[in-house]
């Protein structure tokens, strides 16, 4: 039965996997609106707000019925402007598991669980990918003085070669701290004077110092980005953070969203921050496995937040299970025996990526090096060249139905750890005329804690609620009208009981919005 | 034409109701430092609710139309106009190019006085201008931002609704604050209908207190040996929604709006109070943006309650590097002033001599903007008998007050009342306005020092000038100019938290001519002659700061000859021309 869903989701993904290239903005809003349209039950999507740049900010949210009372994962893309994969994740999940939505384990899973989409978090930013000078933008469209001079966006990436890619460019200097890579001469590493080893090049973005002040590029079109401006260890005036934490409309649309959303018990962000190919938190340990079985992904880089960022943000302030995974990166490549390829004497990226690349038969990803005329640099030799930018981030785009389907089958599965309030053993005891002792278990049959480390004393989650109800006919003569309980860890009870004089029905209510809400009722 | 305005005012007071008449301009002798005969009469031994400040601001505006304008800054919650009075003298130099001075009041909803205080300043400073020299004097160099409340509905909330003198703290945002589900759920009760939320004491052969014999109004607890006869029940309520737990969701605190700030800010399960994230509250909001749009503003005062306190931040201890010796040094000076304007005031570090407290608004100031601020704590139990006391109701001195100052105004006796789960218990304590808020005949006189001492503040921000402009003939057709720029007062244009973090843009110091500049550079020491260079645009040097009490040199080279004037433009400090 599985097997046959996910070869359904597969067979979709090949049908849909027509274009070329990842999506503009207005293809990434036609993918949406086309699937919301096609669904109308199961999917609504909306504006959350526009950037400063005039972009919209879409929300899906798929589910059946009163989604706001199911649990719920939020599934955030566009967490840096410069990862396009992140956006195709969360939209391929939409339309992968909408199309298998007539399948009884889809309609099972959005009985119980709520998918609450933000495909593009960076949407002033990832348009840089389409525009005549691409380059590796993260900050949105709001204007910033990146160097704090005073002055606005004097010194930007200049495209030196004129090939509408800024690159680096490397500079022959007795100073320099560069050197060739011994096994390919089109990469750089640095020297290490430890070794005894001398660089050559002084290695910097494509520009020139427009305003003169010794620093390259310092002070380009900025913005701010995304994943800095959040609020846990906000970097308050480092470039892209901005002046205070969550400066930007987009962060505190969607932190307003969130902490609303009382039933979103985890946050699955795509962005560069990786917690899920390695994971030290045994209480989600579970999760990580998970993925790493379903992505089939391995050797991934190791990865630290930088502060601002947003994965931090939803464990340490919005205090929910919070996981990243860039989705993809570049696979180690194996020298090719064929080509007298040998192992690198050095490991470097830029060398991994250029064997691997070729061994794709992916071309056209690197600028060779040559020899420009730099006003900063009369009388020194200046090269303009390098791997495109993108590339190391962003796989190329017929891999990405592949990656699609993979990262939709994990979203489908960690569902099936969602903590599940349940109500069991329940007893009556007759004590004496019209005396009752009623007991009751409540249980987490979920995998994962109702709550996380962090959620107590916190106004944005709400707490479990042990509830019984009587009639004015009745009353309770031992016990607790209401309980509130901070959380529950997987697969453990709590047990109850009250005493209550006179005969009837009574209701007892336990459940909270992350781990849903369960009720019976008894007569005595 | 001042008998004309008096006539108006006479007129005004005769055709409302309620107003006496008031006294002919000859009848009146002037008590110094007061203005005798003001335009605005408004009486500073009450309160005023958000009605009443909105009266004062637009009257204090239309009576000065050169000295004050009025302008909403932004909504509330529920859509009041968070006011602000400009106060400077509109007749002299341009308000954004003087170095300004931020005041606001009530940020917590029940510590209203800060709103009078406030509001004090600006009434003091257009109705004092036309006869006291100084005050023309500081308002033809200086502009005042004064915001009387910036959480008018709390406040309205706070006079008009059930409270203590501690309630309601917060805004009016709803909250669950108890996380059930349920928002404002079990608020305080007014059981006795008075519109005062007191305390509630049983009977009971088992309690731990009795009836202090010094005044029969205050419960005591009786000491290990001793018996006692009453037990304490807490805060007027009942369990409203039958969890066991009385008054834990309600109005009275939904978040804390001192705990919204950008700088340090933490969420809510490490600083209580704390809402979603920085200016996540819409009054704060509003202030933030005026503030970014007023980069002039070069100190501030946030007027909360009680305690008699010149607060300044950290808030917390992660933030004690923040505030370097440089700004520390400046924030003593100005605050020992303080301590000898206001008597019984204290001049305190929020996070040593108080508590921590994390995203408050004063940190923000500072370490966000680059702003010298103090938030001063009014009103202290010190002004009751003019020695040391405290405001704990187990110490006399309150009730003492109360008798025989008050004639017993402040407390509401107590009376017995059937409460539906503590049966048979007895209500009274002291009113809302009692504890924390001035009493009416006080109230003046420390408004008066407190506006004292943000004068002073206000005063130290800096005063540029160019006090020496040299020429030197270098021959070749080369002219040598070295100017020396002046801060005569305590605040360097950029405080050093400023410069570390390049908050606001350099001083620019330029040389008006006529001929072309070659090279600008700064002097580090004329004597020794070192200089420093700028290379690019030589004409406008680019000053990092202008120390407090000390000067700058800047040297330029200029092929040509005079005349050479300077213009000085700094965001804290001012514009200025110079060409001495």
């Amino acid at each position: 039965m599985r097997k046959q869903i996910f070869f359904a989701i597969g067979l979709l993904c090949f049908l849909s996997s027509f274009a070329q290239n990842y999506s503009t903005l207005a293809e990434q809003q036609a993918r949406i609106q086309n699937i919301v349209k096609a669904y109308p039950q199961l999917a609504t999507v909306s504006s959350m707000i526009k950037t400063n740049g005039g972009k919209d900010i879409w929300m899906i949210t798929i589910g059946t019925g009163k989604t706001e009372t199911k649990p719920a994962i939020a599934v955030v893309g566009g967490v840096e402007g410069n990862h396009l994969l992140g956006a195709e994740l969360v939209i391929g999940f939409a339309e992968n598991v909408l199309k298998a939505s007539g399948t009884d384990s889809i309609k099972n899973l959005l009985q119980k669980t709520t998918y609450y989409l933000f495909p593009n978090m960076s949407p002033d930013a990832s348009e840089q990918y389409f525009a005549k000078l691409k380059y590796e933008r993260t900050g949105n469209a709001t204007s910033t003085d990146d160097d704090r001079d005073g002055r606005l966006n004097e010194d930007p990436f200049d495209d030196l070669d004129g090939n509408g890619k800024i690159t680096l460019m490397r500079i022959e200097s007795p100073i320099g701290d560069y050197k060739l890579h011994p096994d390919d001469a089109r990469a750089l590493i640095k020297a290490d004077p430890s070794k005894g080893e001398k660089g050559k090049y002084l290695l910097l973005s494509e520009g020139i110092d427009n305003d003169k002040d010794g620093l390259f590029n310092e002070d380009g079109e900025g913005g701010i980005a995304f994943n800095k401006n959040g609020t846990y260890k906000h970097k308050t005036f480092s470039p892209g953070a901005g002046d205070y934490p969550a400066s930007e409309k987009e962060t505190r649309a969607l932190y307003d969203f969130l902490y609303d959303a009382f039933n979103v018990y985890a946050v699955i962000s795509f962005g560069s921050n990786n917690n899920l190919s390695a994971n030290d938190d045994k209480a989600t340990s579970i999760v990580s496995d998970l993925y790493n079985k379903v992505s089939g992904l391995k050797d991934a880089p190791r990865t630290s937040v930088t502060g601002g960022d947003f994965l931090s943000w939803a464990y340490q302030h919005y205090v929910r299970y919070s996981f990243s995974t860039p989705g993809w990166w570049v696979p180690k490549s194996k020298p090719d025996t064929a080509k007298k390829e040998k192992a690198f004497t050095v490991e470097d990226p830029i060398a991994n990526y250029l064997r691997w690349s070729a061994q794709q038969g992916i071309t056209d990803v690197f600028t060779e090096w040559k020899t420009i005329v730099h006003p900063n640099f009369s009388d020194q030799k200046v090269e303009v060249g390098g791997v495109d930018p993108f590339v190391l981030i962003n796989p190329p785009y017929k891999q990405v139905a592949d990656l699609s389907k993979k990262h939709t089958e994990f979203l489908i599965k960690v569902a099936a750890f969602q903590p599940e309030i349940d109500l069991m053993n329940v007893k009556t005891e007759s004590l004496a005329n019209g005396l009752t002792r009623v007991s009751v278990d409540v249980v987490n049959k979920g995998a994962l804690a109702t709550h996380s480390k962090f959620a107590d004393r916190n106004y944005f989650v709400k707490k479990i609620k042990v509830a019984v109800t009587v009639s004015d006919k009745q009353s309770l003569v031992g016990g607790k009208k209401i309980l509130l309980l901070n959380n529950m860890e997987p697969s453990t009870k709590q047990s109850f009981s009250w005493i209550i004089k006179g005969k009837g029905k009574i209701t007892i209510d336990a459940g909270c919005p992350t781990a849903g809400t369960k009720n019976i009722d008894i007569s005595l | 034409m001042k008998k004309i305005f008096i006539y108006t005012i006479a007129f005004f007071a005769s055709a409302s109701a309620i107003q006496v008449h008031a006294q002919s301009p000859e009848q009146i002798f002037k008590a110094s430092g007061t203005p005798a005969n003001p335009k605005v009469i408004v009486t500073w031994n009450r309160y005023y609710d958000h009605g009443g400040i909105t009266e004062i601001c637009k009257k204090i505006a239309a009576a000065y139309p050169d000295l004050a304008k009025l302008q909403s800054i932004g909504k509330s919650y529920d859509g009041r106009d968070l006011w602000c009075l400009t106060i400077t003298d509109f007749k002299k130099g341009v308000e954004s190019n003087k170095p300004g001075m931020y005041i606001d009041g009530n940020i917590h909803s029940n510590e209203i006085q800060g709103a009078e205080f406030a509001m004090y300043t600006a009434w003091y400073l257009t109705e004092a201008f036309g006869d006291t020299k100084f005050i023309q004097e500081l308002l033809a160099d200086k502009v005042f931002y004064i915001i009387p409340s910036i959480n008018p509905d709390a406040r309205d909330s706070y006079m008009h609704k059930p409270n203590n003198s501690s309630s309601p703290r917060s805004g009016v945002k709803p909250i669950d604050n108890d996380g059930d589900g349920l928002v404002n759920e079990d608020n305080y009760d007014d059981l006795d209908g008075d519109s005062h939320i007191t305390l509630m004491r049983r009977k009971n052969p088992n309690g731990r207190y009795k009836v202090d014999p010094r005044d029969p109004r205050n419960m005591i607890q009786v000491g290990p040996d001793e018996k006692g006869d009453y037990e304490l029940l807490g805060i007027e309520g009942i369990d409203n929604d039958g969890d066991g737990k009385v008054n834990e969701d309600g109005y009275a605190f939904e978040y804390d709006p001192n705990r919204d700030w950008g700088w340090g800010w933490q969420p809510n399960y490490i600083q209580n109070g704390a809402y979603k994230y920085p200016f996540s509250i819409p009054e704060n909001r509003a202030v933030m943006e005026f503030v970014m749009k007023h980069p002039n503003i070069a100190a501030a005062q946030s007027f909360h309650n009680a305690g008699g306190m010149i607060l300044r931040g950290p808030g917390g201890a992660e933030d004690v590097g923040t505030y370097n010796a440089q700004d520390v040094a400046v924030y003593d000076a100005i605050a020992k002033k303080g301590e000898e304007l206001m008597p019984g005031y204290k001049y305190l570090v929020v996070y040593k001599d108080l508590y921590s407290a994390y995203g408050g608004e004063l940190d923000w100031f500072y370490a966000g903007r680059g702003i010298y601020t103090y938030s001063n704590e009014l009103w202290t139990p010190y002004l009751m008998f003019m020695k040391e006391s405290t405001r704990d109701p187990f110490d006399n001195t309150s009730y003492s007050f109360d008798r025989y100052l008050l004639f017993q105004d402040a407390f509401v006796p107590w009376k017995e009342y059937d409460h539906p789960q503590y049966g048979k218990i007895e209500i009274g304590g002291f009113k809302k306005n009692f504890g924390r808020a001035h009493p009416g005949f006080l109230l003046e006189s420390d408004a008066h020092r407190n506006m004292a001492f943000s004068i002073y503040h206000c005063y130290h921000t800096p005063k540029l000038s160019v006090t020496s402009l040299v020429e030197k003939d270098l021959g070749d057709g080369l002219t040598e100019v070295t100017a020396v720029i002046a801060n005569s007062r305590i605040m360097p244009t950029h405080s050093s938290q400023d410069v570390k973090n390049k908050i606001e843009r350099p001083d620019y110091i330029t040389l008006n001519t006529k001929a072309k500049v070659v090279a600008g550079m700064l002097v580090e020491n004329a004597d020794l002659n070192l200089t420093t260079e700028q290379k690019n645009n030589p004409g406008v040097l680019e000053v990092n700061n202008i120390p407090g009490l000390g000067t700058v040199t800047l040297k330029w080279i200029v092929s040509g000859k005079g005349p050479f004037t300077i213009t000085i433009d700094s965001k804290k400090g001012g514009v200025v021309e110079g060409d001495k």
